[in-house]
């Protein structure tokens, strides 16, 4: 492979490296408009999952605070139509950081306990966030 | 190039890149981008060296030591399996980058973070048995082409400055450099 062109190391940015991230840049829109992004209704229930199973429903209408417990313990708090980890002892915290969530379709995840809280529901109605009088 | 020089290279890389990534967890890199799993990639430096200078195999054993080492020292074997998968496929999409003429040192260290961050996305798919985590797919891309580029950029200064220099490795070794920087 000596004198071989292509082998030597090419390290000025050049035009096809603007390519290959702009490729990535479409990518990454196609798989956001596939799963959907925007204004999202507001969801009706949180299924909590473990390890691939649905382990229960709650109503987001309803306050509430529950402990999902497995290899680690993921505190749950319902309040006011939303959703957080308040509290967790895994590593990362991730799953706390992430923070309040409301929105139909999106999830909180805390990988190390393997648990997902996923909002669901409620996306069919049209939005109706500001009825007055 | 003798067996104990390519064994003392391979410890010496691995251990940069265990530092490296040590090091970047005091980055806040979480406080600009609130996303799980964003993380600047400087070991990625190392993993791009060696596919530039020591080729792919030397490339392949680096990482999987720093991978092995890396959840021995803190982790666990759940970021054993997140960074072993995000490792392998970003090392097979930057050797096949690296093929390509058209690509610089950037547009190869940019696919390998999109790579690296499917990889992870894989694994949560398979802890979670759920594929509603690919909805955090399209942001770990837009991500990774920032931090690609920023790896990419720190690459090119060092692979410059070593070639410059005339290091050893950077004019006889195993697998590729011959001729000038562009």
């Amino acid at each position: 492979m000596r004198n071989d062109k292509h082998t030597q190391p090419r390290l000025t940015l050049c035009r096809g490296d603007i390519l290959a991230a702009a490729l990535i840049f479409l990518a990454a829109v196609a798989l956001l408009v596939y799963f959907g992004t925007g204004a999202r209704g507001n969801a009706a229930t949180v299924q909590v999952w473990q390890d691939g199973t649905l382990q229960g429903e709650y109503p987001l209408a309803v306050d509430r605070e529950f402990v999902v417990a497995g290899r680690y313990h993921n505190t749950v708090q319902i309040q006011n139509g939303r959703v957080c980890i308040l509290d967790a002892d895994c590593p990362g915290q991730d799953c706390v950081k992430s923070g309040w969530h409301k929105d139909t379709g999106r999830s909180i995840v805390c990988l190390p306990n393997r648990l997902e809280l996923r909002l669901v529901g409620g996306a069919a109605e049209p939005e109706i966030d500001g009825v007055t009088g | 190039m003798d067996k104990t020089r390519r064994l003392a290279r391979g410890a010496l890389l691995t251990a940069l890149a265990l530092g490296l990534s040590y090091m970047e967890r005091f980055i806040p890199l979480q406080l600009l981008i609130p996303l799980p799993g964003i993380k600047l990639g400087l070991a990625n430096v190392v993993t791009l060296f060696a596919v530039y200078f020591l080729g792919s195999r030397a490339a392949l054993q680096i990482l999987c030591v720093r991978c092995l080492l890396g959840s021995l020292f803190g982790g666990g074997v759940t970021a054993f399996f997140f960074s072993i998968t995000g490792g392998l496929l970003a090392l097979a999409a930057m050797v096949l980058a690296r093929r390509l003429p058209f690509l610089s040192i950037y547009g190869v260290s940019v696919c390998g973070a999109a790579a690296h961050h499917v990889g992870q996305i894989l694994v949560a798919v398979a802890l979670l048995r759920s594929g509603y985590v690919f909805a955090y797919l399209p942001f770990l891309l837009l991500v990774a082409i920032a931090t690609g580029f920023l790896t990419g950029a720190v690459s090119a200064a060092c692979f410059r400055a070593m070639i410059a220099a005339d290091l050893p490795f950077t004019s006889n070794m195993e697998a590729t450099y011959v001729g000038k920087i562009h």
